[in-house]
């Protein structure tokens, strides 16, 4: 068996010299520390989008996109297509896992203060892919086009109509129109199979080459050791060997989870039934729509969802640009402020969402 | 003696004489209104000479205004006095409504009218605007007359209940006035009445019977889809009800007075009464509502017939229908009840205890029919039993998180089956239930097996998940292993 592998790599070999590339690798080190585990975030992040691209592919196969046809077509994916039901159900679950694991990566990186010079880029791409996962998750909650969606999609874009000045018009783009109708469903389905794939396909790349470029990033602590003490791995084949057991670890979760939790497709969307009660958003703006609801009605002069809204888009500027402002970091000194504001957004979102959820 | 006589004569008619004359002057002289235009021979004073306001002493001022004491015509009919002269439009209504709607003033004249007419009226369907655009559309004269005004017991009353229809018919049986106000309402109420058994019965002097008023009001009269009118679809059963439910009042006419009771309690009653399905039927459905008379045996299938189209054709094209018009059997009501009928179950159907087809069809005498029905009945109970089937295996398959929908819709046709079937039963024709029946049974096995398959696909999704995760952890054990071995060989 083994002399059978070794003929297949030394056929490749002769062909395109693949000794070369995985000597390379060999030669490239990746640190270990107290907290290496967080590194492995970024490839999950990165496997569960493999997973989303080959499984929407595959949707693609049977998906139609119109309001006629959306919610039958999924139907029809989960009832008759061979597997259709597991692979449906893989993309809605790897979506959040998605989310789940770029976050961890994304507070990961935060308070290892990775962000510092010179990953500046690193993280600036790294943020806007973020955003992007999120907007993958709000155009793709709206395409099965059932009840839930319908409504979700309604009130995430009326929000986004209450910003002032820019809003109604981002809205009317968002919707296709006033109002959330087929247009919508075409733009969203249009956004989430080719725009946002593109556009995150850039930025990934650009990721990935810096990371490759510049390496992983080091804490404080084992920076300023001498070289002889760090302690590395090699990131062929230790790293990679290590970083494909987790991703079978998450592979066989994602299918217990469609199996034991198959993805539910709900009722058709019906434009002229009234919303449901108790109606939420997705898990991961959970927190930002609670907060919108605890937010009086008029705070001073100016009305409390636009205050929510402005106030949100601020917080997220100030995240992003934070390799700008936090000059300690890039010093090389200790920043507890920043971990205290880190903190801070962990437990404010931990909590509201669990309100949200519970309210 | 006998000059003491015609003494005590002349002077008792002299008294008399006197009695009369102060009567008359103290009757008169507060309405010398009344004395000039009678004496002038003028119609309306002599009208109003039979007047129940003229008996109440109420004067023509009380109307028109002015001061009746006086025999100047000047200062009695001048604006001074108050004078309004002949009152047209609104004005006449206000004048009656100046004392009718006045408790007060009422109670002087010891009267236990209601002082609410007026109210009512505004508010009735008679109480929007005239053509004109005035006025209102009805002034009380309009029903009461003018100068003489009888009282409603009074048979010379046009609201009297043997004047009433004559009176109601003066407009809506008028094609060309009501066409000025509601084109599409018939005018052929007041004929139709009259071919009515209300309407016989009260061309024979029968005034206890419902005539208009009885059913639509008098002065609160609403259109039929106005809520609160009294012949409003939910309210129409209980105004019915008024008469025919009071056995004191129905003696004479020796019907039942229980037909409330049992409609409130059949399917219809609980749809309209108590569901507010107004599409339910409610009395004037099957019995007509101004021609109003009970269905005759050979109609009933065709009154039932326009709602339930397709039994009351089934029906009349079987061989019951000559059976049951040879025996006078009310087609419908010898198998379903007239006003207590419940809701149609299967368990009418055959020749068990609560089934009715057995109370013709014996064993012994009737052997083909009683055979069909069982039959039927047999077949039917099965079409039940696979539904049920069906339903819990998608109900099972539901549960368990599979995507069934497509089987689901499916079960609709399996039910419609089975409603068909029901309603093939009125063809009394084996074949052609079977026929139904059959398709029923395909649906019903179709969805059965599409469940089926679905359940069995949960066990597969298991199974096929326990294999994955050997094989996946099998590889993760021989990664960690591999992992071990290269991180070992490098220490060494």
């Amino acid at each position: 068996m083994k002399s059978y592998w070794k003929n297949i790599y030394n056929w490749i070999n002769s062909r395109v010299d693949l000794s070369e590339l995985v000597e390379f690798m060999g030669k490239k080190y990746v640190p270990v520390h107290r907290h290496s585990v967080w590194y492995y975030f970024g490839g999950v992040s990165l496997f569960l989008f493999i997973i989303q691209v080959v499984t929407g592919i595959l949707l693609l196969l049977y998906y139609k996109g119109s309001t006629d046809l959306a919610f039958e077509s999924i139907q029809f994916i989960m009832s008759k297509v061979e597997f259709g039901w597991l692979i449906r159900s893989i993309h809605s679950w790897t979506a959040n896992l998605f989310i789940l694991s770029a976050m961890i990566h994304m507070f990961s990186v935060f308070f290892e203060k990775a962000y510092r010079k010179p990953r500046e880029i690193t993280w600036l791409t790294g943020m806007l892919m973020f955003f992007l996962a999120l907007g993958f998750g709000f155009s793709g909650y709206l395409l099965p086009w059932n009840e839930l969606a319908f409504f979700a999609t309604k009130v995430g874009t009326d929000i986004v109509g209450v910003v002032p000045v820019i809003g109604k018009p981002i809205m009317v783009f968002l919707r296709g129109g006033e109002d959330v109708t087929g247009a919508t469903l075409s733009r969203f389905f249009g956004f989430h199979i080719a725009v946002f794939p593109g556009i995150f396909t850039i930025l990934l790349s650009i990721h990935l080459l810096l990371v490759q470029r510049q390496g992983m990033s080091e804490p404080f602590r084992t920076h300023d050791e001498p070289d002889w003490e760090r302690k590395t791995m090699p990131f062929f084949p230790n790293f990679v060997l290590r970083d494909l057991l987790l991703w079978l670890i998450v592979l066989n979760i994602l299918a217990i989870l469609a199996v034991f939790f198959p993805w539910e497709l709900g009722k058709k969307a019906d434009a002229f039934a009234s919303a449901p009660a108790g109606i939420k958003p997705e898990w991961y703006f959970l927190f930002m729509f609670q907060t919108l609801k605890y937010i009086p009605g008029k705070l001073w002069l100016i009305d409390g969802e636009i205050l929510g809204i402005l106030l949100f888009g601020a917080a997220g500027l100030v995240w992003l640009m934070i390799p700008f402002w936090d000059r300690k970091s890039n010093r090389g000194e200790k920043n507890r402020m920043v971990n205290y504001i880190g903190l801070f957004v962990i437990i404010y979102i931990i909590v509201f969402t669990i309100v949200g959820w519970i309210v | 003696m006998d000059s003491l006589r015609k003494a005590l004569l002349f002077i008792f008619i002299c008294s008399l004489c006197l009695f009369n004359l102060n009567y008359a002057k103290s009757l008169n002289s507060a309405n010398q209104c009344f004395i000039c235009h009678e004496s002038n021979g003028d119609k309306a004073s002599l009208l109003f000479k039979k007047d129940i306001h003229f008996k109440a002493g109420v004067t023509c001022a009380g109307c028109h205004g002015g001061d009746p004491r006086t025999d100047d015509m000047e200062k009695a009919m001048s604006k001074r006095s108050g004078f309004i002269g002949v009152p047209k439009g609104d004005d006449i209504s206000k004048a009656c409504k100046k004392c009718h709607s006045n408790p007060e003033i009422m109670k002087k004249y010891n009267s236990v009218l209601p002082t609410n007419q007026a109210g009512l009226l505004q508010m009735s369907v008679h109480g929007k605007l005239s053509t004109s655009g005035k006025e209102n559309m009805l002034q009380c004269i309009s029903c009461h007359n003018a100068h003489g005004i009888a009282h409603v017991k009074d048979k010379a009353s046009p609201v009297h209940p043997s004047n009433v229809i004559k009176t109601c018919g003066s407009c809506h049986s008028n094609a060309s006035f009501m066409r000025t106000y509601n084109p599409s309402l018939p005018i052929d109420q007041a004929v139709k009445y009259r071919t009515s058994v209300h309407g016989m019965l009260h061309a024979k002097g029968d005034n206890k019977v419902a005539v208009c008023t009885s059913c639509h009001g008098g002065h609160d009269i609403r259109q039929k889809n106005d809520l609160k009118s009294k012949v409003y679809k939910t309210n129409l059963p209980s105004t019915c009800a008024h008469c025919h439910s009071n056995s004191e009042y129905m003696k004479e006419y020796k019907i039942p007075t229980n037909q409330f009771e049992k409609y409130t309690q059949s399917v219809h009653g609980i749809a309209l009464l108590k569901k507010h399905d107004v599409s339910a039927p409610a009395c004037n459905d099957c019995h007509g509502n101004h021609g109003a008379t009970p269905p005759g045996i050979e109609s009933i299938s065709k009154v039932c017939g326009t709602c339930h189209a397709l039994n009351s054709e089934l029906f009349s094209s079987s061989p019951h229908k000559k059976a049951f018009d040879e025996r006078k059997y009310p087609e419908c009501e010898t198998c379903h009840g007239n006003h207590e009928i419940i809701t149609a179950t299967d368990r009418l159907l055959g020749v068990d205890k609560g089934a009715v087809c057995g109370n013709c069809h014996k064993q012994n005498d009737n052997v083909k029919g009683f055979k069909v029905a069982k039959t039927m009945r047999m077949l039917i109970d099965s079409l039940e039993n696979s539904e049920k089937r069906a339903i819990a295996l998608v109900n099972e398959a539901e549960q368990k998180g599979m995507e069934i929908s497509e089987a689901k819709y499916k079960l609709r046709d399996a039910h419609q089956a089975r409603l068909e079937a029901r309603t093939m039963v009125h063809s009394f024709n084996l074949s052609k239930f079977q026929g139904v029946v059959r398709k029923g049974f395909s649906t019903a096995s179709i969805v059965n097996h599409e469940a089926e398959l679905a359940v069995n696909d949960y066990y597969y999704r298991r199974y096929g998940l326990g294999v994955a995760t050997l094989i996946i952890t099998i590889l993760v054990i021989s990664l960690y292993k591999t992992i071990r071995r290269i991180e070992r060989k490098k220490k060494v």
